[in-house]
């Protein structure tokens, strides 16, 4: 047709447009997002700076035995930002310096004071955490604290040391202060611009092109495309540049604060810690920084940002290769012709599609990642790790224990759930089968009396909820006072302790599934014996076929066509049979009786594994989807014979 | 009796076995009754002595209370929160059969009446979204719901969830028999000048009356039995379902509470018993229908 041949100009510049505008005014809104945080970083780490130089003062006016009151109030005044230090003594049990009036200080601390116990616990709590980091050797628990109060100002506390050699941690300084972000100082690329040039400079491209459709796009999305990353690149640098600016602004308030102690016999470079009282090693004695180390500090967020910024690139070129072409428009065309049609369809869809597919294909993602519940606020690109949850499950091949633990068979090993979720189908979908089979058989005898009755009655277990059918059967296998155990003892034997065994445990879940599958291939082989003519009998008969020949060649083939099915139904459903083992046996003993749907459910809600139970979620699905296809095709087969 | 024509079998042995079968069927069911009315929290309806005899065994088994007492019923609704329970789960089944209906109404419509682009696409995706195994949404879905939305312990979170899940069979079986009203109906209609929403809601769904209402049914009986997602969902104890309390009485956190299981069992089951057997014969049409083509 003409028309595809041709581009639509208006189109073209809808599509670059739309995509750079996407594209730009998101990683613009994303920078200044950063921009901020950064800015809240900086105003938290001069504040930092600070609170460790009031702290390194007291200590030494206390080694000194100056008066702390004096020397904190003197610190106080040069500094505009600083609303309150208060020097707590958790050992004295007192508050040896305040720089408000209103605490009265030096003062001892009031057990009734909702504050004093406040600051007092705090003290404790640092003492602890001083005390938990030298114990185990390593950095977990952090030692400045810092939080944003409801009011905008930042509250932070670090330990008072005792100044001795040892410096134990006798207290807590703690200072409130208003967080004023430094000024930084790089203007970040306008959007604005970058769109209105891009537009302009795409279209030049494409003017000479417009003739040939496909040739004119390429060239605009080309445009598009290295405007995007021109972008990208300078919005990265201009981040990059605002780094160094925060630091410029610590080290001014460091060498501020250094002139201000004026004892001169403090080491300012103690001053610029992280929260564990490491020094972060950016900013020199003398107040000069290290650019590297800067930018080292800098690399994982700049990977990020350029991580994102690729993909918002990404998802603007699409949205202009949509727009662009033609797509946006034929879509909005098709669902103005089928308007009724999707008015009707799109609450369900909306439905699907946010509480059915996008879950599923979120847990496929999820299985990528070693999310667990604590790092849920870590950005997602730190939690990846590829095929690494699949590569545990898959190729941990240690079914059986090390011979100093026993021996024994590792339970929780994929391997062995696998082994035993098979055993658990097939061992139950034989015996429903089987019973069913029977009942139906017996149930089809003609004029066999209290038939209705019967069915009622065998037809029960099905009826009740399944969660009920196994809290019953795990109190029936009561060790104490269950009925089975009642029974046993009646025939002269031992009380079992059902789940303290494997296989005593694998009979009891057995049990109770057997109870509760048998009704429905009951219902089903019934059905279908019913609705074999009885004429084919007669003609078995005449031509002199015994019983068994009759049940082997009219019956079973005759049941073929609906037992097929339903065993294929029941394959899936048993394999997926929460309820059951999570209510009877709970996995007991020591997760040796847990199939595989209850095992990644365990990983999930007991051990909080969100990542590793989703992959293991997906093996399952991906077993299913093997047993899906090869029994279509198997029935395809027998369909074709 | 003796003298049986040739082909025939006597009939007690199939009575003797389903007779069997049949003791095997009730007795579990019994037990609980048992307990229920027995007054008391422990399993056994009878106080062993020290040492039984086998008579003494015999008698603590036969599914009968020494005292036949209705206090687990009535400490069940007045001692302990079961009313709520059962509230919370008459809210939330109501609520996802009036949403699942809906929802599943006017899609199985548009996909049995209008010719549109992704038909088949997006009847085919309700067919292969069966096949997403729970565990596997389950997942997304407690971070969705509880983590993101903040709808842990609400009702909200709970019915959007069922009733989206039971979506997929509702609108197969509507659409099979939607596809079974005649469309002169709704022809002559639109001659007469009636709307598209006028016929859905006029003339095809008080026709489709008796399969909306298998429908409905069925999504009031898995809302009102469903755990697991409840057990994850909800963490206030004010707002369990009936299936989550059920379990927690008996789930070994503190002292096994037999009595209240048992008279809470035969109050939440009771009603989906007789709703299950009234519904039987089209769940199986249903199912195997459905595994057939499937």
């Amino acid at each position: 047709m003409s028309h595809e041949k041709n581009i639509s100009l208006a189109q073209l510049a809808a599509g670059v447009v739309l995509g750079l505008a996407f594209g730009l005014l998101l990683i613009s809104r994303l920078a200044a997002a950063g921009d901020e945080a950064a800015g809240e970083a900086a105003a938290s780490q001069s504040a930092v700076v600070t609170l460790s130089a009031a702290a390194d003062l007291v200590a030494a006016a206390q080694a000194a035995d100056e008066d702390v009151q004096e020397t904190v109030r003197r610190f106080a005044d040069g500094h505009d930002d600083v609303i309150s230090i208060r020097v707590v003594d958790v050992k004295k049990r007192s508050l040896l310096a305040s720089t408000l009036d209103a605490d009265g200080a030096p003062v001892r601390l009031q057990r009734k004071s909702e504050e004093h116990k406040v600051w007092y616990d705090l003290g404790k709590s640092l003492q602890a955490a001083d005390k938990a980091n030298r114990d185990e050797g390593r950095l977990w628990k952090e030692l400045i604290l810092t939080e944003r109060l409801d009011d905008g100002t930042l509250s932070l506390s670090a330990p008072l040391l005792d100044g001795a050699e040892t410096s134990q941690v006798i207290g807590v300084v703690l200072l409130n202060a208003r967080a004023e972000a430094p000024s930084l100082g790089t203007a970040r690329p306008s959007p604005w611009l970058f769109l209105l040039l891009g537009t302009l400079l795409a279209l030049a491209v494409a003017w000479p092109l417009r003739n040939k459709r496909y040739p004119a796009a390429a060239a605009a999305g080309t445009v598009a495309a290295l405007v995007l990353a021109f972008f990208t690149f300078a919005t990265l640098n201009a981040l990059g540049a605002d780094r160094l600016a925060i630091e410029e602004a610590v080290a001014e308030r460091l060498a501020a604060d250094a002139g201000r102690t004026g004892t001169g016999a403090l080491d300012s470079s103690t001053w610029d810690v992280d929260p564990f009282r490491q020094p972060r090693s950016i900013i020199a004695t003398d107040g000069t920084i290290d650019a590297d180390a800067v930018d080292a500090s800098f690399a994982s967020t700049r990977s990020r940002f350029r991580n994102v910024f690729s993909v918002l690139s990404l998802l603007g070129l699409v949205l202009f290769s949509f727009v662009g072409l033609g797509g946006a428009g034929r879509t909005v065309q098709t669902i103005r012709e089928n308007r009724e049609a999707y008015t009707f369809i799109a609450p369900a869809m909306a439905g699907m599609l946010f509480l059915v597919f996008f879950p599923f294909f979120f847990g496929l993602t999820l299985s990528f990642t070693d999310q667990t519940l604590y790092n849920v606020n870590e950005p997602f690109y730190e939690r990846w790790v590829g095929f690494d949850n699949y590569v545990k499950i898959l190729t941990d091949f240690n079914i059986f224990e090390s011979a100093e633990a026993g021996g024994g068979v590792n339970y929780e090993n994929f391997y062995w759930t696998l082994f035993f979720t098979i055993c658990w189908t097939v061992v139950n979908v034989f015996i429903g089968v089987t019973l069913g089979m029977a009942l139906a058989l017996a149930l089809n005898t003609k004029d066999l009396a209290f038939r209705p009755i019967y069915r009622v009655i065998l037809i029960l277990p099905w009826a009740v909820p399944n969660y009920i059918t196994a809290l019953i059967w795990k109190g029936m296998f009561h060790q104490q006072f269950g009925s089975v155990n009642q029974i046993l003892q009646i025939l002269g034997m031992e009380p079992i302790a059902w789940f303290d065994n494997t296989l005593t445990s694998f009979c009891a879940v057995v049990t109770t599934n057997g109870w509760l599958s048998f009704p429905f291939m009951m219902v089903v082989a019934l059905g279908g014996l019913q609705s074999i003519p009885a004429d084919l009998y007669e003609a078995a008969r005449i031509d002199g076929a015994n019983r068994w020949q009759q049940f082997t060649n009219v019956t079973i083939p005759a049941l073929k066509p609906v037992m097929v099915p339903a065993i294929i139904l029941s394959v899936v459903w048993t394999f997926n049979m929460f309820n059951i083992i999570y209510l009877v046996s709970g996995g007991e003993p020591g997760h040796a009786t847990e199939i595989l749907v209850t095992q990644a459910f365990k990983l999930f809600y007991e051990q909080y594994q969100y990542g590793y139970a989703a992959a293991y979620a997906t093996v399952i699905f991906g077993i299913l989807l093997i047993y899906g296809t090869w029994q279509n095709r198997v029935t395809k087969a027998n369909e074709g014979v | 009796m003796f003298l049986k024509s040739r082909g025939t079998i006597p009939h007690w042995p199939l009575h003797l076995f389903i007779l069997m079968m049949v003791v095997i069927t009730v007795y579990p069911i019994l037990f609980v009754f048992t307990v229920a009315f027995s007054g008391q929290q422990n399993l056994s309806f009878v106080d062993l002595p020290p040492d039984p005899t086998r008579l003494d065994r015999v008698r603590a088994l036969v599914p009968w209370p020494e005292n036949v007492t209705l206090s687990n019923f009535v400490q069940l609704f007045s001692e302990q929160p079961f009313a709520r329970w059962l509230l919370n789960s008459v809210i939330v089944s109501a609520a996802t059969t009036l949403v699942g209906v809906f929802l599943a109404c006017t899609a199985a419509y548009a996909f049995s009446r209008f010719k549109f682009p992704g038909q088949r696409a997006g009847l085919m995706s309700f067919l292969v979204s069966q096949m997403f195994p729970g565990t596997l949404t389950l997942i997304p879905l407690y971070i969705i719901i509880v983590q993101w939305m903040g709808l842990g312990s609400n009702y909200l979170g709970l019915v959007l969830v069922y009733s989206t899940t039971a979506i997929p069979f509702c609108v197969w079986m509507l659409k099979g028999y939607f596809d079974t009203i005649p469309r002169e109906l709704e022809e002559s209609a639109l001659m007469d000048g009636a709307s598209t929403p006028t016929i859905f809601f006029r003339i095809i769904l008080p026709l489709a009356k008796p399969a909306v209402a298998v429908t409905a049914l069925f999504s009031f009986m898995t809302a009102w039995n469903e755990f697991v997602l409840a057990l994850v969902f909800l963490d206030q104890e004010e707002m369990y379902t009936a299936p989550v309390g059920l379990r927690f009485f008996v789930g070994g956190y503190a002292e096994n509470q037999w009595g209240y299981f048992s008279a809470g069992s035969i109050v939440a089951a009771l009603p989906v018993v007789f709703l299950f057997m009234f519904l039987q014969k089209y769940l199986i049409s249903g199912l195997t229908a459905g595994a057939v083509k499937g």
